[in-house]
C-alpha cells in the first residue's frame, strides 16, 4: 500500500502594511487597537470639488509624488523582507505576486501613459529586488488581495515555487473615486460597516504585504499557517452582490471543505464589510447559511476605508496580527443591526485566542474569495 | 487525467477563426467586427450592447467555442474554472472613462467606471452561463505559455473543465484567443491534446 502522502504545511508571516495608520504592521495593530482610524475629513478632493471622508496617507515621502503606488509596494514589500534572510527574494524559488485593481492609474493623463500600467510597476519592483521572475500580477476587482495569497498557496502546494512575496497596494485617485461618487456608493460619514445606518464606502488608500512559504524556518517571528482557499463567482450581476450570498456561500464552503474543517472550527472571521447596503447585506445571508452568525467577526474598512486591492492584504495581516496578540478587534462604526440576519459583530476589543481564523472577500464582476489561516498550537 | 484542447476561437487581424476554419472576416468598416460577429452568432442577449470592449470579445469568443463545442454545458455550475489575462488590462475603457471625468459634463459616466476592472469580463462570462467557478484575471506581459498551462492544470484538479482566454485589446489591434480543456475520453484519438506545445501551435498559427 502507498503511503499516505502528508499534506504539505505552508505557512504565512513576515506581514507589513502601510496606510495613514503607520509603517508596521506593529504600528498599524497598536492603533485599530486603540480605536484610531485612519479616516478623516479631506475638502474639495470629490467630483465637484465635493468634501469628503477618505483615509489618506499623509506621510510627506508618499505625498504628490508620481510613483506613490510603486514607492508603496516596494517599501511595503522590503519591510517585509526585512523579517527573513533578505536574499530568499532572488532565489528562483520565489515568485512576487502583485495585487492591485488600478496601480498608478494616476499617471494615465500623463504623456508617458504606459507608466501607468500595472506591467511596469511589476518591472521595477523585479528590478529593486533582483528577483529572478518577472512578478506575477493578479487584478481581480476587491478580492485581488485574497485571491493573490490564493494563488501563492496554490503555487507552493504544486511545487512550481518555495516561496512568494505577495504585495498589494492602492492609492486614492480622482479616476475611482469620482467613480464611486457616480455610483452614489461613496458615505457621506466615515463608513459603519454593517450598521443600521450605513450610507456606503469610504475610499482608503495603502499596501499590505505577507511572505508565503512552505519553508518554517524562514521566518524569524513564528509564522502562521495558510490554509489556502478558492475564488468563485455570483453568475449574478457585475456590480451589484447576489441576493442570497451564493457566491460567498460557495467560497468558504469549498475552503473548508477542501482544509476538512467545520464551522465549529473557526475562532474568528475578518469579513470584507464594505458599508453598502447591499454587500453587507449578502455578507451576512451568506455567513448564515453557514451557521457562522455567531463567530466572532469584524470588519476594518472603519479604521481604513476602502482599499480595493490591498484591502484582503490588509486585513489578513491585520488578522494575523490579532492571532500573535491573541486579540480581536472590534468592528469600528458598528452599533446596531443592520442586516436582516444577526451576526456576531465585535463591539470591543476581546482578548481571545484564535486557533483558526477565515478571511473573506467580494468585489465588482461578481467574484468572492476565502482563506482560513491557523495557529499551530 | 488527460486533457485536451476541445475548441478554441482565435481573433486577430480582423479575422475570427474557430478551430482551424475562419469564421468571419471584417468587412462592413461601418459597423464594428464585435457586432458582426454578435449577429452572426444569431442570439439573443441583449446586455452585449452594454459591454465594453473587452467584455464584448471574452462574451463573444466564449459563445463561439461554445457554440462548436456543446459538451461544455454538461458540466454542473462549479465545474468550469475561468482562467483569463492580457497585457493592456482593460485601458481602452479606463482612457474612455477619462475623458467622461475631464469633460465633467455631465459627470463621471457610471457605466464605464463599471468596466474599468479587467475581470467584469469574467463576471460577463459567469453571468451568461451561470458559472461559479473559479475565475482569475492576471496581467501577463505577454501570451505566458508556460504559466496558463501549469495553473489551468492546477484548477484541473479541482473543476472538470477550465476556459483559457487572453483577450488584449489596444486601440484598433485585437488579439483573442479563448480556448476550453476538458478532459479526453478513454477511446478517444486525434484530440489536440493540453500541452505547451499545442497551445503555442494554436496561439502562433
Amino acid at each position: 500500500m502507498a503511503k499516505p502522502i502528508q499534506a504539505m504545511k505552508i505557512y504565512i508571516g513576515a506581514e507589513n502594511s502601510i496606510s495613514p495608520l503607520g509603517k508596521t504592521a506593529e504600528s498599524n495593530f497598536e492603533a485599530i487597537k486603540k480605536g484610531i482610524s485612519g479616516i478623516k475629513w479631506h475638502t474639495k478632493v470629490g467630483f465637484d470639488q465635493k468634501d469628503l471622508y477618505l483615509s489618506k496617507i499623509k506621510d510627506i515621502s508618499f505625498e504628490q509624488n508620481s510613483h506613490r503606488f510603486d514607492d508603496l509596494l516596494q517599501e511595503c514589500s522590503l519591510s517585509t523582507l526585512q523579517q527573513l534572510n533578505t536574499e530568499i527574494i532572488q532565489s528562483p524559488k520565489t515568485i512576487i505576486i502583485v495585487s492591485s485593481t488600478k496601480g498608478n492609474i494616476n499617471l494615465l493623463q500623463n504623456q508617458a501613459k504606459e507608466r501607468h500600467s500595472l506591467l511596469k510597476s511589476a518591472e521595477k519592483i523585479q528590478q529593486k529586488f533582483k528577483a529572478t521572475h518577472f512578478p506575477l500580477i493578479v487584478s481581480n476587482a476587491c478580492i485581488s488581495g485574497v485571491a493573490a495569497i490564493n494563488i501563492a498557496h496554490q503555487l507552493i502546494e504544486n511545487k512550481l515555487y518555495h516561496n512568494a512575496l505577495v504585495v498589494g497596494a492602492d492609492i486614492i485617485s480622482p479616476f475611482v473615486l469620482w467613480g464611486f461618487q457616480s455610483l452614489f456608493a461613496i458615505s457621506n460619514a466615515p463608513c459603519l460597516p454593517f450598521d443600521k445606518n450605513r450610507k456606503g464606502i469610504t475610499m482608503g488608500e495603502g499596501a499590505a504585504s505577507v511572505f508565503i512559504s512552505k519553508n518554517k524556518a524562514l521566518f524569524k517571528t513564528k509564522p502562521m499557517q495558510l490554509l489556502g482557499g478558492v475564488s468563485t463567482n455570483d453568475a449574478n450581476h457585475i456590480s451589484g452582490p447576489s441576493r442570497t450570498g451564493e457566491g460567498l456561500y460557495r467560497a468558504i464552503q469549498k475552503t473548508m471543505q477542501k482544509h476538512t474543517i467545520e464551522n465549529k472550527q473557526i475562532d474568528f472571521i475578518s469579513a470584507h464589510g464594505t458599508a453598502t447596503n447591499y454587500n453587507d447585506e449578502m455578507e451576512s445571508i451568506a455567513f448564515y447559511r453557514l451557521g457562522m452568525q455567531d463567530v466572532a467577526l469584524n470588519s476594518l474598512k472603519g479604521f481604513y476605508g476602502h482599499t480595493l486591492g490591498a484591502a484582503g492584504l490588509i486585513e489578513t495581516a491585520m488578522t494575523l496580527q490579532s492571532m500573535r496578540h491573541q486579540t480581536l478587534i472590534k468592528s469600528k462604526g458598528y452599533t446596531t443591526q443592520g442586516t436582516s440576519h444577526q451576526l456576531n459583530i465585535l463591539q470591543q476589543n476581546k482578548k481571545q485566542e484564535i486557533h483558526i481564523a477565515l478571511k473573506t472577500a467580494s468585489g465588482f464582476g461578481g467574484c468572492n474569495a476565502a482563506l482560513l489561516l491557523k495557529n499551530e498550537l | 487525467m488527460k486533457h485536451k484542447i476541445s475548441a478554441y476561437c482565435k481573433i486577430k487581424n480582423n479575422q475570427c477563426w474557430v478551430n482551424q476554419d475562419l469564421m468571419l472576416t471584417h468587412q462592413n468598416q461601418e459597423q464594428s467586427f464585435a457586432k458582426e460577429l454578435y449577429q452572426k452568432l444569431n442570439i439573443k442577449y441583449p446586455k452585449f450592447y452594454k459591454m465594453d470592449i473587452l467584455a464584448k470579445y471574452a462574451f463573444l469568443s466564449s459563445e463561439i467555442v461554445l457554440q462548436k463545442q456543446k459538451t461544455l454545458h454538461q458540466y454542473n455550475d462549479n465545474q468550469v474554472a475561468l482562467l483569463f489575462c492580457n497585457s493592456n488590462s482593460s485601458t481602452l475603457t479606463d482612457l474612455k472613462y477619462q475623458k467622461s471625468i475631464l469633460n465633467k459634463k455631465p459627470s463621471p459616466s457610471p457605466s464605464l467606471f463599471v468596466y474599468t476592472l479587467p475581470n467584469i469580463s469574467l463576471g460577463e462570462v459567469a453571468i451568461r452561463n451561470k458559472w461559479y467557478g473559479e475565475n482569475l484575471f492576471f496581467i501577463h506581459p505577454h501570451f505566458d505559455i508556460a504559466f496558463l498551462y501549469q495553473y489551468a492544470k492546477i484548477l484541473l484538479q479541482s473543476h472538470k473543465a477550465c476556459i483559457i482566454a487572453w483577450i488584449d485589446i489596444k486601440n484598433d489591434e485585437k488579439d483573442v484567443l479563448l480556448l476550453s480543456v476538458e478532459p479526453t475520453q478513454a477511446d478517444e484519438v486525434n484530440s489536440l491534446l493540453f500541452n505547451k506545445k499545442n497551445l503555442k501551435k494554436i496561439y502562433t498559427q
